[in-house]
């Protein structure tokens, strides 16, 4: 299966879904006009992908958001409510929610999702900013 | 000389503590270039790191209700008069950043605001993330919508949410937000 590559914009982040090492990467900002159409061929992507995991394979997830707005949130919660299906179904998901302790609302942000989410293992990373 | 008196509105605007202003239709490049200079002001004005991305935060959150809400509306003749109606603005008063919006809305759609955000008012921190959670299972509207704008510009203000509706003519009221960070 191909990976998976799109290019961060200034409201739109980077995605990199590699099949080959099963890592699944978003990194950056998300406040797009339509986060449901920005989002689309992502969500496509992984149910293929997710569709051809054998129970017990390890699938890493590393999140690495500056900023969500609104309905990135409820995107990213749909997007984590898939993994935490593959991981109810036998697949080892290991997701690391990185924040910047001087960024409150994004360690807000992952304990929120952190408390939805149960089969999966759900880790938050201290990562402090560096400016670019 | 009639001409636009550019000193009395910058010092209006100073007076005021206005640092950011757009008034105007937005769009998604505007929202976007606004939010990068307001990002940069506020690093130079050395303003904590959280509460400038909470600003960020509620400055998209408005411009974005703006413009979905003008973009919601049916193509007509009222719709350059609506997309023309919206104004952010970010301003110091005091130790507060405080991000204020405002636009042209339907008279029809005010009692369901009135009431949300009258909701919104009375619940403390925790009703807030209870309902912010509650919310966060709805699925997003066909507009990318998500109905949890209001909810988490409530968690990130330090007071309660103020809005206001100032009458304008039999069809439309002018709705005001306030948010003070």
């Amino acid at each position: 299966m191909d990976s998976l590559v799109i290019e961060a914009s200034r409201s739109s982040p980077a995605i990199r879904f590699d099949a080959g090492i099963r890592r699944l990467s978003i990194s950056g900002e998300s406040y797009p006009e339509n986060a449901a159409a920005f989002y689309a061929p992502v969500f496509a992507w992984l149910k293929t992908f997710l569709a051809g995991l054998e129970p017990r394979t390890a699938v890493r997830v590393n999140l690495e958001v500056l900023y969500l707005n609104s309905s990135s949130t409820k995107v990213m919660l749909n997007f984590l409510d898939l993994m935490e299906q593959a991981a109810q179904d036998g697949v080892l998901v290991t997701v690391n929610w990185r924040y910047d302790p001087d960024n409150e609302a994004i360690l807000e942000c992952g304990q929120d999702f952190s408390e939805e989410l149960h089969a999966l293992t759900f880790n938050l990373v201290e990562q402090p900013w560096e400016p670019q | 000389m009639s001409t636009l008196n550019l000193v009395h509105l910058q010092d209006e605007l100073r007076r005021q503590g206005v640092l950011m202003c757009f008034s105007g239709p937005f769009s998604h490049s505007i929202i976007e270039e606004l939010g990068k200079a307001v990002r940069h002001y506020l690093e130079s004005a050395q303003v904590a790191r959280s509460a400038l991305m909470d600003v960020f935060a509620v400055y998209i959150e408005q411009a974005q209700n703006v413009s979905h809400y003008v973009c919601r509306q049916k193509a007509g003749v009222d719709q350059a008069r609506l997309a023309s109606s919206g104004i952010v603005v970010i301003a110091q008063e005091d130790r507060h950043c405080v991000i204020s919006s405002g636009n042209l809305l339907d008279r029809a759609d005010a009692p369901a605001l009135t009431a949300q955000l009258e909701r919104l008012r009375s619940l403390d921190k925790a009703g807030l993330k209870a309902l912010y959670k509650e919310q966060m299972r709805q699925p997003l509207n066909p507009q990318g919508g998500a109905g949890l704008g209001l909810i988490d510009m409530a968690r990130k203000s330090s007071a309660p949410l103020e809005y206001a509706f100032g009458a304008v003519d039999d069809r439309y009221v002018f709705f005001s937000l306030r948010v003070v960070i």
